[in-house]
């Protein structure tokens, strides 16, 4: 395929036939198609270019009828070029004005009667191609200049020795907030927070280079900014000057600071926490250990991480520690029963720890050991236990009832008196106050319940009492009962611990007593009202003998004294005998 | 007029506080009674104006002291009715039960003393009934 150029458009301006024929024949000679338009006069041309037809070029004779002033008439053509090349054809003795006219805007002047087809070829298409890349180039200018304007970030130009604004894009304005205007009479150094002596001398010994830096810059309103600076020296408008991209990272370090700090706070955590951090394998072998592993047991983390996870485990625990942590392959976390370890000082610790596997995490890769050292909470337990195993002795080894009755929740229990001393197994007891009240004997009731409603209404701690308690037979047993209640730290009633002793008895041998004593008083009694009527008798009669010289029948009263004695004597030997019999029935104590 | 009664199961004691009223002045003819319900019944048949002195004996078969008293409490007489109480043995207990009885004036442990008869003779509501 044939390059076919394209149909070059070019206007003649020239009044003068004969020199347009001869134009004409060079530029059909210059290319076959050509498509050229003559205008005689300015007017025309005008007219022409008005006319928004497309040119790529202009000739223009300078001697026109109605033109007097040849660079007015440069002047307006080249305007109405609509910026295609304009050429001026000037006779020789105009040559100065030809070159004048350059400067006016025209691309090239040729001599008329140097003209040949050659010439005005060259001429031509190099004008052609200089406006094209002028155009690219003021298109380019063009865009540059609003990137600079209308990008995002700030921007600006300054004088590289005075560092005096020359230029400042918008978003600078919107950062800083100053107009334009303000900006225009500043220097850099207005911005600043504070003199930078530094900073002046940087930039002035890499006044020609590339450059970046930190600072801090103030906005109209006082409020300071965490900049980095990017400049580059370029020439503007004949200035020896740079460009400075402006990035705001006020924000960024506000978080950077503060990332920083929960960064600090999250090691802080873990590292000075009181919990003992390992991370190890199935094997014991370690490949971290937090710094309070010298807390906890006096050897820092470094020593640790040479040694083995179970040679540091107690003989006695060892074996219940790995079964435990082989329960982790199908477990992603369990908690280990405390168990000892041996500390720096060769003493044991005791400790408690949650494994999870983090294995399949490849951030760990192994089992994370959370550790916590528990020996004060065992010790303290075991004490606990020690003493509720004392409770549970003395509550087996006596022969008493003992109950603990949990007043908020309402439980009762009992040990094994309740059995023994009752016939209630255990597990027949319904929890709860009420079924010990049922069993109250009613003769004893009201007592028992104003004697412990007087325990919670003046906050005594102790009540002893004696009732009858029913057996699981029906029978009842005398029971002396011992309570205490316990109480929380505000008074309140917690738990009631009784002791019940079987004292039916020891009951009945009082009864048995108070009966006998009965008993002895009524013959007492009775007896002395007897025993003293005879004797009242013989006194009385006595005195009458004594006292009455008038009396006659003497015998008859010596008689009724004999009657008397004798009846005494048989009261007498009666008495004595009941006594021997409430003796004989008395039971030995 | 005063009438003094004596009510005593036991003759022998009937007998000796006979004698021993007469000898202290205190009546000249006391009337006795064995059995206390022809006491009750000689009472009954009273009229007003006289005063009457009792002996009366607390255990008795049949009709006690205390039910004598329970009967004179109710009559028309009974104002006039004054009770010395005599029992072989004094306790508390009848003393206490004696308070509910108006006519019960003291009590007398046998056998009947002079210091009785004094006692007796010196009662103030009996005085101007008295011989002497």
């Amino acid at each position: 395929m044939s390059y076919i150029p394209p149909v070059l458009k070019i206007l003649v301006i020239e009044d003068h036939l004969g020199d347009f024929i001869l134009i004409e024949d060079y530029l059909n000679e210059i290319q076959s198609d050509v498509d050229i338009k003559r205008a005689c006069t300015f007017e025309e041309a005008k007219t022409i270019l008005k006319s928004d037809i497309e040119l790529d070029a202009i000739l223009l004779d300078l001697s026109l009828p109605d033109v007097d002033d040849r660079e007015i008439l440069v002047k307006d053509v080249v305007e109405f070029s609509n910026r295609c090349a304009v050429i001026v054809l000037t006779g020789f003795g105009d040559r100065d004005f030809g070159v004048k006219t350059l400067s006016l805007g025209i691309s090239d002047y040729l001599l008329k009667d140097e003209l040949n087809v050659s010439q005005l070829s060259k001429s031509i298409f190099y004008s052609i191609e200089r406006k094209k890349s002028q155009k690219q180039l003021s298109e380019s200018e063009k865009n540059y200049k609003a990137l600079f304007n209308h990008s995002p970030m700030p921007m600006w130009v300054l004088d590289r020795n005075s560092l005096k604004f020359l230029s400042v894009n918008d978003a600078a304005l919107e950062l800083y907030q100053y107009t334009r205007e303000e900006f225009m009479n500043f220097t850099v150094r207005d911005l600043w927070v504070n003199p930078e002596p530094k900073i002046e001398i940087f930039v002035q010994r890499k006044r020609h280079d590339f450059f970046g830096f930190s600072i801090s810059h103030k906005k109209k309103d006082g409020e300071i900014m965490h900049l980095e600076i990017q400049s580059n020296p370029i020439s503007f408008d004949g200035h020896e000057a740079r460009v400075t991209l402006v990035n705001n990272v006020t924000a960024r370090i506000k978080a950077e600071d503060q990332l920083a700090r929960s960064d600090k706070r999250f090691k802080a955590l873990v590292q000075e926490a009181s919990d003992l951090v390992m991370i190890l394998d199935f094997n014991g072998n370690f490949s971290h250990v937090s710094p309070s592993s010298d807390l906890v047991m006096g050897i820092p983390a470094d020593q640790m991480l040479e040694m083995n996870f179970f040679d540091l485990i107690h003989r006695e625990d060892i074996n219940q520690v790995k079964k435990n942590i082989l329960k982790l392959k199908n477990n992603k976390r369990i908690q280990i029963p405390s168990y000892r370890i041996k500390t720096s000082s060769n003493e044991w610790r005791w400790i408690e720890t949650v494994f999870t596997n983090l294995i399949m995490d490849p951030a760990v890769n192994g089992l994370v050991a959370n550790s916590r050292d528990v020996t004060e909470f065992v010790n303290q337990e075991r004490k606990l236990m020690d003493s509720l195993q004392r409770y549970d002795i003395v509550a087996k080894a006596t022969s008493d009832t003992i109950s603990d009755y949990d007043v908020q929740k309402d439980i009762l229990k009992f040990n094994e008196g309740i059995f023994t001393m009752f016939g209630y197994k255990i597990a027949e007891i319904k929890v709860g106050r009420a079924w010990w009240r049922e069993r109250i004997h009613p003769e004893d009731r009201e007592r028992l319940y104003k004697n412990t409603d007087e325990v919670y209404k003046f906050n005594k701690s102790t009540l002893q009492i004696e009732y009858r308690f029913r057996c699981a037979d029906g029978s009842y047993r005398y029971v002396l009962d011992r309570s205490f209640l316990v109480k929380d730290s505000k008074g309140n009633p917690l738990r009631i611990i009784g002791s019940m002793q079987d004292i039916t008895e020891i009951q009945n041998h009082i009864q048995t007593i108070e009966d006998h004593n009965e008993r002895l008083k009524d013959i007492a009694w009775t007896q002395s009202h007897v025993v003293r009527a005879p004797l009242a008798r013989i006194m009385g009669i006595i005195d009458l003998m004594q006292t009455h010289d008038d009396i006659v029948n003497q015998e008859e009263l010596l008689k009724h004294i004999l009657h008397s004695a004798t009846e005494l004597d048989g009261i007498i030997r009666k008495i004595t005998n009941q006594t021997e019999q409430v003796t004989q029935n008395f039971p030995e104590c | 007029m005063l009438k003094v009664l004596i009510i005593d199961d036991d003759s022998i004691v009937l007998f000796i506080q006979e004698k021993m009223l007469k000898k202290y002045g205190i009546t000249d003819a006391p009337i006795s009674f064995q059995d206390a319900r022809k006491a009750i019944d000689f009472l009954k048949i009273q009229k007003s104006g006289d005063i009457f002195l009792i002996l009366l004996d607390i255990n008795m078969p049949g009709m006690n002291g205390w039910d004598v008293l329970d009967v004179i409490r109710e009559m028309e007489i009974s104002e006039k009715v004054f009770v010395f109480m005599v029992t072989s043995s004094i306790d508390n207990y009848d003393k206490e039960k004696a308070k509910n009885y108006k006519n019960v004036i003291s009590f007398i442990e046998k056998p009947i003393s002079v210091d009785n008869c004094i006692k007796i003779k010196e009662h103030p509501e009996l005085k101007p009934y008295l011989l002497d």
